[in-house]
């Protein structure tokens, strides 16, 4: 089975998680989408979808969730091997500056947008890091082409040569 | 497995074993080994069970264990002499791989150093902002290069190119398919105008060198050339025809740099160099296989190409070319290829027929599969048909050559048919079935001009 890509949102409120979702519904079609309401559910789902050897490619979490919060979360995954790869994001209105600092350092951060946040920033970092994603990680970035960056799939498959004439 | 594999690796073995448990009057044993292995590899191929490229060293292993001097099985047939397994083994080094190296080289440098998006960037300029010839221009442009470079990496670069001009057109505008769809098809079309320009070319080269027909670089260019130039205009035309440009002004805006460091003027003069030297075959008499070393010993000595560059190459593809000729080898040894031959009753067919059908069923095959694995199907046949005498005249083993290297590179129907036209689908600009209309009506022209060259042009000139 070819590996599929996940995305994943944590989030506590169910309205804002519902809202999360909506906005990145137009990457629905090529990557599938998971929901958790605290990290110890989101951990569950993160290893049933290694154990079904698909991969993780983004990350949408907040911060101050019930039990283990969002930054220790993402810096657990930054050093677990399966999960490093992901590209994590935090959506919060309340991160301090050092809890921010310590996801940057010890997760590998790739964004942070603050509460309430505009669809169109959203939208734009979810395409740009799965872009990133699928670069790093997958070797047929083509069937891609139509929801993430077309431009840089192709620059992609123009300089690295995994697609050849047969 | 998926089921299409495993069908493919049932069908495969089923077919292997076949051939092993009868007995055909008037074919050596090693004729009936062969013949196992064209069947395996011939599925293997279709289905894909394995990786293409896997395929054809499973065809040079399985050709060495039962077919070679060295092999598994002594062959005390007197029809056949045993082939010394390095005959096969070394088909991973026939000077047309090297010829490819070379090409290949040259490719990945131009893409390193920027160079091909700086050729397209100049190239383009001329052509204004009029739809109708920047989609001219388009095409002729990623002709060009995928002459000289691997169709889908031409692709590929020329995708980067019109993803901006995509953007600024309406989204009902037909110019976009257009646009999107004659990438793939020039880059298709600009490969059979050079040996190098795709591997098919390169596995029919190769077998005819065996049967001692060369040829060169400037004559193969000679013979190809006005087909890929002439099929590029009706290509252009049936687009704007079938597509036609809402709009009457796209600025292209193209931006770039050249690079202008050692390296890069290294292999700016490289690359030319080599290119007249191919050319010119026939004024200073160096094979173009010899020529094709000095981009690889410059390029590598000069650090312009590095090890990691090196490790980049499309190995695979030179595998697949070298499996291509070992089973020609192969079928031609061992007298299958003559055996098959011989069974149809040809002589009620006319020359014509016999050139069309090679034709035609060269580009419907490689619609469903990929061309090199095409080309080596068939150019077997092929020369056994002109060498047996069926047809007849000089040149019948180029012609025929040439007819089964040109038709495969025709075969632009559907997204599965050339990586050029994936790539292009993948963008979501084009439907399969505009791909599907416009590359059948290609590949038909392109079939008559073929049949049409093999009778007024090509006997003239050969």
């Amino acid at each position: 089975m070819k590996p599929k890509i996940y995305i994943l949102v944590v989030e506590d409120e169910p309205e804002v998680l519902d809202s999360i979702v909506r906005d990145i519904a137009e990457f629905e079609e090529y990557f599938e989408i998971e929901m958790a309401d605290t990290a110890e559910e989101a951990e569950q789902i993160i290893q049933e979808i290694l154990d079904n050897e698909h991969m993780i490619g983004l990350i949408l979490c907040d911060h101050v969730l019930p039990g283990k919060n969002g930054v220790d979360l993402l810096i657990e995954m930054q050093k677990s091997e399966h999960t490093k790869p992901t590209k994590k994001v935090l959506i919060t209105g309340q991160a301090g500056l050092e809890e921010t600092v310590k996801a940057v350092n010890e997760a590998n951060l790739k964004h942070y947008i603050a509460k309430p946040w505009e669809k169109k920033e959203l939208v734009n970092i979810t395409r740009t890091l799965l872009t990133d994603f699928v670069i790093e990680s997958v070797k047929d970035p083509l069937k891609y082409m139509q929801v993430l960056d077309a431009q840089r799939l192709a620059e992609e498959i123009r300089t690295g040569r995994h697609i050849t004439d047969s | 497995m998926e089921k299409t594999k495993a069908v493919g690796l049932i069908l495969g073995i089923i077919g292997f074993i076949i051939p092993l448990m009868i007995q055909i009057p008037g074919l050596s044993l090693a004729g009936h080994l062969a013949m196992s292995i064209f069947i395996l590899a011939a599925i293997f191929w279709m289905f894909e069970t394995i990786p293409i490229y896997s395929t054809s060293i499973l065809v040079i292993f399985l050709e060495v264990i039962l077919l070679s001097a060295e092999g598994l099985i002594s062959h005390t047939d007197a029809s056949y002499s045993p082939v010394a397994y390095t005959q096969f083994v070394a088909t991973l080094a026939d000077p047309i791989i090297i010829l490819f190296l070379g090409g290949f080289v040259l490719a990945d440098a131009a893409v390193k150093y920027n160079f091909d998006r700086n050729m397209s960037r100049i190239l383009l300029k001329p052509f204004g902002t009029d739809p109708k010839y920047i989609i001219l221009g388009l095409m002729a442009v990623t002709a060009v290069l995928s002459a000289f470079m691997s169709n889908t990496a031409t692709t590929a670069m020329m995708i980067t190119v019109i993803i901006p001009i995509l953007a600024k057109t309406d989204i009902s505008d037909p110019a976009r398919i257009s646009i999107a769809l004659c990438i793939p098809f020039a880059a298709n079309i600009g490969g059979v105008a050079t040996p190098i320009g795709t591997p098919p070319n390169a596995v029919v080269i190769a077998a005819l060198n065996q049967q001692g027909v060369g040829i060169e670089f400037g004559s193969w260019m000679l013979y190809a050339m006005p087909l890929a130039i002439v099929m590029l205009i009706v290509a252009w035309y049936l687009l704007l025809k079938l597509h036609p440009p809402a709009t009457s002004t796209l600025n292209l805006d193209l931006k770039g740099e050249w690079m202008k460091n050692r390296k890069a003027y290294t292999l700016y003069i490289v690359f030319a160099l080599t290119v007249i030297l191919w050319i010119s075959e026939s004024l200073h008499g160096i094979r173009s296989s010899i020529v094709a070393l000095f981009p690889v010993a410059v390029l590598t000595l000069t650090n312009t190409f590095e090890k990691e560059d090196i490790r980049k190459l499309p190995w695979e593809v030179l595998w697949l070319i070298a499996g291509g000729i070992s089973l020609g080898i192969a079928m031609k040894e061992t007298g299958l290829a003559d055996w098959v031959i011989g069974s149809i009753a040809w002589d009620q067919m006319g020359y014509l027929l016999l050139l069309s059908l090679f034709g035609v069923v060269a580009i419907v095959l490689s619609n469903f599969l990929s061309n090199t694995v095409t080309a080596s199907l068939m150019i077997p046949l092929g020369i056994s048909l002109a060498t047996s005498g069926i047809i007849e005249g000089p040149a019948s083993i180029l012609i025929i050559g040439l007819v089964i290297a040109l038709s495969t590179s025709f075969a632009m129907v559907l997204p599965i048919s050339t990586p050029p036209n994936a790539i292009a689908v993948s963008t979501g600009v084009v439907k399969t079935k505009d791909m599907i209309v416009a590359g059948s009506l290609i590949g038909a022209v392109a079939m008559i001009l073929i049949i049409l060259m093999t009778r007024f042009y090509w006997p003239y000139i050969l």
